[in-house]
């Protein structure tokens, strides 16, 4: 699709492109002369416009960034004043009381094993599967390579709850149900065909010599896709596998109709916590910044490829 | 020898395949089927085939028509407030192009937050008593009492508090992918535009928005369907309630099969649940996206 490979060869054509004009609009002095040069696109140019718009900036920042930071500064209060009213945006005490209440709590340390586990087998699975798929729908653009693209696309517009029940039931008819095995190919029919949407589009900037060369220097066809394609794409690879890899992380739902105690995912264990032990609001607080600030991390660390990613799957996937 | 083509491209496609086949389509045929039957919610009772009465049942029900069209209005809700939201800070960043790059990774969080999680905060910042929402708009005086609007607990505006984190965590991904449209705008024609004397308004709508037209309708596509399927964020916020008002198709067919006991009625609503989805699909696939015609 045409916005896809346009928005995809976007993310670098558009650093250096912005690059000049917002350079030169911080060397004072000249910028009312240059006005109409200073301007690059959608730039603004202008210094009072622009310090308008960082003030903007700022508030939208603080706004949307408060509701995390404010979960973070409640996991620190104590656990009585956590519900206390009024309540005050920092905590009076700094403790680490909820978090030894939570990470105490019996189910709680193995519930992040599962999480992880089920991740995990998720990703690897949801890659073995789609890697060689995308493979044959872009290189080989058969009739069949077009319907499937297409099936893989319906796959996602199906509610999971429309599906939860009946796949619980088939999980369990196999013998696998409440294991972490269960519940990651229940994941893997979210992220397969986020996975193969977005393989493909990587796949797609692959050019088509580089394994006919491999192929006449005696590679088979599966030799040259393993040998000379896959690390290639090794850059993509990788960005699907966090796709995939947050995917199964965050899902609640199939966790919640596929697990019981044996393989309850964090996130169960989150949503139990209203019930169970009444409303703690602390070890819950406390619960959801270690189960969140991995992954955030992890993606500040990585924001260029997922960015990239991210834009993709949004038109592909 | 070397098989067609053709032969290895299926090959290659076909693990993928028949895991769709066996964990999607299979569970799907099995949705469908149930909903004719009259179906025991103990394991292994009976089933008696009833036809089509789980569906007269569901059309005669008040709460799958209300949740019908509470799905439809929660959706959106949500869509356009992230898209207004998310095209503004789209433009924001451009408009201050390179030096905000830093602002935009960071304004990109909450998509990597859970959506349990994010419910779960928003329930807090907005819960009666200790809420500090209410708390916060007392002390600057807007309000006369912190609890003077029940966010969470007032039928009349629950709908709109429950799809406020499902707004905060995914505005950024309406953002992204309007930002990345905008970097194609080619800056020529900005620059025409101006020359022409064309003023903020004009631009925005004679210019900036029909050219972003194809990506709007892709992430608006998405994104529906995605708040469409809500379910985690509102299970946590209000299961549903007060008296109904937030409960949407997800949950309705949640309830229906788990707590009411009543697989065979859950799977006739959840049948005409993906019906309809998979209608807004295709006639958002076939009109504006087209995926597959690539080159």
């Amino acid at each position: 699709m045409r916005v896809a490979e346009r928005i995809k060869n976007d993310g670098g054509k558009a650093a250096p492109a912005a690059a000049g004009p917002s350079a030169r609009s911080t060397t004072s002095g000249s910028g009312r002369k240059r006005r109409g040069v200073n301007r690059e696109g959608l730039e603004a140019g202008r210094r009072s416009t622009r310090t308008l718009l960082w003030i903007l900036l700022a508030a939208a920042m603080v706004l949307y960034g408060f509701p995390f930071l404010y979960l973070l500064f409640t996991s620190f209060k104590t656990p009585i004043d956590t519900i206390a009213v009024p309540p005050t945006i920092l905590p009076r005490e700094w403790t680490l009381e909820n978090y030894t209440n939570a990470l105490g709590r019996s189910g709680v340390v193995a519930s992040f094993i599962n999480s992880i586990q089920t991740a995990i087998i998720s990703t690897v699975l949801s890659l073995v599967l789609a890697v060689p798929a995308a493979y044959g729908i872009t290189r080989y653009k058969t009739l069949s390579g077009r319907i499937f693209i297409m099936a893989a696309l319906v796959t996602r517009m199906v509610p999971p709850v429309a599906i939860g029940i009946p796949l619980a039931s088939m999980m369990a008819a196999m013998g696998l149900s409440d294991t972490p095995i269960a519940l990651s190919i229940a994941h893997t029919t979210i992220s397969l065909p986020l996975s193969i949407w977005l393989m493909s589009s990587f796949f797609e900037a692959v050019p088509k010599d580089l394994e006919e060369a491999a192929t006449v220097d005696g590679c088979s066809r599966l030799g040259a896709l393993w040998r000379v394609v896959i690390p290639v794409v090794s850059g993509g690879i990788a960005v699907t596998a966090i796709f995939a890899f947050l995917a199964s992380w965050n899902e609640f739902l199939f966790a919640l109709l596929m697990t019981a105690i044996r393989s309850q995912t964090t996130p169960v264990v989150i949503a139990n916590f209203q019930t169970q032990f009444g409303l703690d609001w602390g070890s819950m607080t406390a619960l959801a910044a270690v189960y969140s600030i991995p992954v955030i991390i992890l993606t500040l660390l990585l924001q260029r490829k997922i960015v990239a990613g991210m834009t993709l799957g949004a038109v592909k996937g | 020898m070397r098989i067609s083509d053709r032969r290895f491209a299926l090959f290659l496609m076909t693990p993928a395949a028949l895991f769709l086949a066996v964990f999607v389509a299979f569970p799907l045929f099995r949705l469908v089927a149930d909903s004719f039957f009259k179906i025991s919610p103990i394991a292994g009772g009976p089933r008696d085939f009833v036809g089509l009465d789980n569906y007269f049942r569901a059309f005669a029900s008040e709460a799958f028509i209300g949740a019908g069209w509470r799905t439809l209005a929660y959706t959106v809700i949500v869509v356009t407030l992230e898209f207004a939201l998310g095209l503004g800070m789209a433009l924001l960043f451009t408009t201050l192009g390179r030096s905000s790059q830093i602002w935009r990774t960071v304004f990109m969080y909450p998509l990597m937050i859970a959506p349990i999680v994010a419910g779960l905060l928003w329930k807090f910042l907005m819960i009666d008593n200790f809420g500090l929402i209410g708390t916060l708009l007392h002390q600057a005086g807007i309000l006369s009492n912190p609890n003077q609007i029940g966010w969470l607990s007032d039928p009349n505006i629950v709908l709109y508090s429950v799809a406020i984190p499902d707004i905060w965590l995914t505005t950024s991904f309406m953002c992204l992918v309007l930002f990345a449209g905008l970097q194609n705008i080619p800056g020529d024609l900005i620059e025409a535009a101006r020359l022409d004397g064309a003023r903020a308004p004009a631009m925005l709508f004679r210019i900036i928005l029909p050219l972003l037209r194809p990506v709007i309708a892709v992430a608006l596509v998405v994104r529906g369907i995605d708040a469409a399927r809500a379910f985690d964020t509102i299970l946590i916020q209000t299961n549903g309630g007060p008296q109904s008002a937030s409960e949407t198709m997800s949950l309705l067919i949640y309830r229906t099969m788990i707590r009411f006991g009543d697989p065979g009625l859950a799977s006739a609503m959840g049948t005409l649940y993906l019906l309809a989805m998979l209608a807004v699909a295709f006639v958002a696939v076939s009109t504006i996206w087209r995926p597959g015609k690539d080159n």
